[in-house]
């Protein structure tokens, strides 16, 4: 059950157009990795035999989340060695990764070729195909980004190509696989299920001061100073306690004490996202600093004399 | 763009290889893949010399991260070709050249590029070979077999949708060192030359497989000395093989290269003999005497005559160009005559001889070449 041909790859828009944000704004080629499941689909021929029969039941792989490090060569050593250290998001599988090559052909190159053998040679990593719990699916999905290579420079249209492939470790060849681009709209409820956003609340320990959040001078502390507050606290033990049925007091004899209750709830909520929503401004602001300085350095080892610097 | 350039890392890795690669690579086009520093270029496509032919080869550098090693995209129909692969045997550990230039990749060595693709070449030639294995021709197997053992073959598959498949030969002939056997040579590169055997694979059941294509191919700079296109090819009998054709067609150049290094200096005594009647020469080319220029007058007309001496001298006479000194053109170009061949000549004289009728020719002819640059003067 090794070479399982893929019959496409599923992808949702908005997963797609922030692949594409993220290869078209970092500074130079990027590279990142796709997480999603792999599901085998059943043709809906009905039928008394109820063995899944590869023949008449089809293998979509589906790309529901990525990360993109905004450089090249981000998790595999210099010789293409796979860096296994990253964790698929829960619920999800690592199931392929993409390149993100500006200017240059829509082709897979050398280190392409062996960065995606070494993904898809690590057992580690295989994982059951949903539906059909005894075959395993090792990541083979490689997708790659590119601008075309002789354009003219500064020009005013943005071209983005993009091409899926699945590898085949036997016959060591990537092959061509349609994607299909999931949208919203009758024609794609069936997929629905399929793109269910599984990603956990950050766990960020953070401050929340009530009405106070709204001053401009505020004073955020740094995130690793910073403890849970008990006003926190508080807010966790109001929601804790929280039961839908008790809206129903907002009407009738208690509900003047009650609003004022909620809102005050309401507030604190308010303030806590207002927080961090802040931090991570800040934190942002941080790392582009951070980023630049880092470009500036690379730039001098380079021997670049930045235009763009003055 | 004019104020686009390769930043220095990449630019002294480049001009390594280039000066010392054992070929002459060129780089057909060169861009930028940073998006800050635009102008910068980054990645360039290299045409590297294989099997008489060029294959062209994407070298992907990041310029925003000069420590990486660059990728490499091959070509469109090469989709099979990975020289770096991890799973070579078991353990994949063991480091072939390839992988050890990859893993200790410095941007500060210029030569790293060069050894990446002299490496990458020889992966080439060994995936070629295996290609040409897989080809199903019992003809092509047994010229395989007994020919790989010479040194420096390079072997083409060539196959598309619409052209049948042709299984190319470069053969390198003759182990004599040309480069050697000039005095004074001044040819960077080895000069070479080749034998180009073009096998057009037949369907299967065919009746008799036809002769190869034929063709010697030469370095360039060889032109100047010896010109392949001269060289009668001895023919291909049916039912022959390479290891058969290869030692006559061998022997006869070997004796014509000689030939050809012989006639340098009996081009030399040619110009030697023109010096007593025409005074030293201007400018005489001194490693295979293929050009000279000397000034002549005729009364207070003077004008100079520009030999250009055939690799086949003396058997094909030398052609010459008068150019005045004092008549010009609306551009200020001195008028010049069209290449000349008609005087008297025989490749039996002696070189005195020629010089002499050359000279009388040379003394009429001046008259005839001022009159035409006064003509061409007044048109103007």
């Amino acid at each position: 059950m090794e070479d399982i041909p893929l019959q496409k790859i599923a992808i949702s828009g908005p997963t797609l157009a922030s692949m594409i944000q993220r290869v078209s704004s970092s500074l130079a080629d990027s590279d990142g990795l796709l997480f999603g499941h792999v599901s085998l689909i059943t043709s809906s021929i009905l039928s008394d035999d109820d063995t899944t029969d590869p023949a008449t039941s089809i293998l979509v792989a589906n790309v529901t989340g990525f990360i993109c490090s905004g450089a090249p060569h981000s998790f595999s050593d210099t010789l293409a060695r796979f860096d296994s250290a990253q964790q698929a998001p829960g619920g999800t599988h690592l199931i392929g990764w993409f390149s993100g090559r500006r200017r240059s052909r829509l082709q897979p190159s050398m280190r392409e070729f062996a960065v995606t053998a070494s993904i898809s040679a690590d057992p580690m990593l295989s994982f059951p195909v949903l539906s059909a719990a005894s075959w395993r699916f090792s990541p083979r999905v490689f997708f790659i980004f590119s601008t075309p290579p002789a354009v003219g420079q500064g020009t005013t249209i943005h071209t983005h190509e993009y091409r899926a492939y699945q590898y085949h470790p036997a016959r060591e060849t990537f092959e061509p696989k349609s994607v299909s681009v999931v949208n919203i709209g009758p024609g794609f409820r069936g997929h629905y299920g399929n793109f269910s956003p599984k990603s956990p609340f950050p766990l960020l320990a953070c401050e929340s001061s009530g009405s106070m959040v709204m001053q401009e001078d505020m004073e955020v502390e740094t995130l690793s100073v910073l403890a849970p507050a008990t006003k926190d606290k508080e807010l966790d033990l109001i929601v804790e306690d929280f039961q839908i049925s008790d809206l129903g007091r907002l009407m009738g004899t208690e509900a003047a004490a009650y609003t004022a209750g909620l809102e005050e709830m309401y507030e604190k909520m308010l303030g806590k996202i207002n927080t961090l929503t802040r931090q991570v401004e800040k934190s942002s602001a941080r790392v582009i600093e951070l980023e630049n300085l880092n470009s500036k350095l690379r730039a001098a080892v380079a021997g670049i004399k930045k235009a763009a610097d003055a | 763009m004019a104020s686009d350039r390769f930043p220095s890392f990449i630019a002294s890795q480049l001009s390594y290889l280039m000066n010392h690669f054992s070929q002459a690579i060129k780089v057909e086009q060169a861009w930028c893949g940073s998006k800050n520093h635009s102008g910068v270029l980054d990645r360039f496509t290299l045409c590297i010399p294989y099997c008489l032919d060029y294959i062209k080869w994407d070298i992907i550098y990041n310029a925003e991260f000069p420590l990486s090693a660059p990728d490499v995209v091959f070509g469109p129909e090469d989709e099979h070709f990975h020289p770096f692969r991890l799973t070579s045997g078991q353990g994949g550990e063991e480091m072939n050249p390839l992988k050890s230039v990859l893993s200790n990749w410095s941007y500060k060595d210029p030569t790293r590029l060069f050894v990446l693709i002299q490496e990458l070449r020889n992966e080439y030639i060994l995936y070629q070979q295996k290609r040409a294995g897989a080809v199903d021709d019992d003809r092509l197997m047994f010229e395989i077999d007994t020919i790989m053992s010479r040194e420096g073959i390079e072997i083409l598959v060539s196959s598309g949708p619409e052209k049948p498949e042709e299984v190319k030969f470069a053969v390198p002939l003759l182990d004599m060192d040309i480069n050697k056997m000039v005095r004074g040579c001044s040819w960077r590169h080895i000069q070479k030359i080749h034998l180009q055997a073009v096998y057009s694979v037949p369907k299967r059941y065919m009746s008799s497989p036809s002769a190869p294509r034929l063709k010697l191919v030469s370095t360039p700079e060889l032109k100047t000395l010896f010109s392949v296109e001269d060289v009668k090819l001895p023919s291909w009998v049916s039912g022959m093989c390479m290891a058969e054709y290869l030692p006559h067609l061998e022997e006869s150049l070997r004796g014509q290269i000689r030939e050809a290094v012989a006639s340098i200096d009996v081009r030399r005594c040619f110009i030697e003999a023109l010096a007593p009647l025409f005074g030293r020469p201007l400018e005489a080319e001194p490693i295979f005497c293929r050009r000279a220029t000397f000034l002549v007058a005729s009364g207070v007309f003077s004008f100079m005559v520009h030999f250009s001496i055939p690799t086949q001298f003396p058997r094909q006479q030398p052609g010459l160009m008068l150019m005045s000194s004092q008549h010009f053109s609306s551009q200020h170009v001195p008028i010049k005559s069209a290449v000349r061949t008609d005087y008297p000549w025989s490749p039996r004289w002696e070189p005195s001889q020629m010089a002499e009728r050359l000279f009388d020719f040379l003394v009429d002819e001046g008259m005839n070449f001022k009159k035409y640059c006064n003509e061409m003067q007044l048109q103007v």
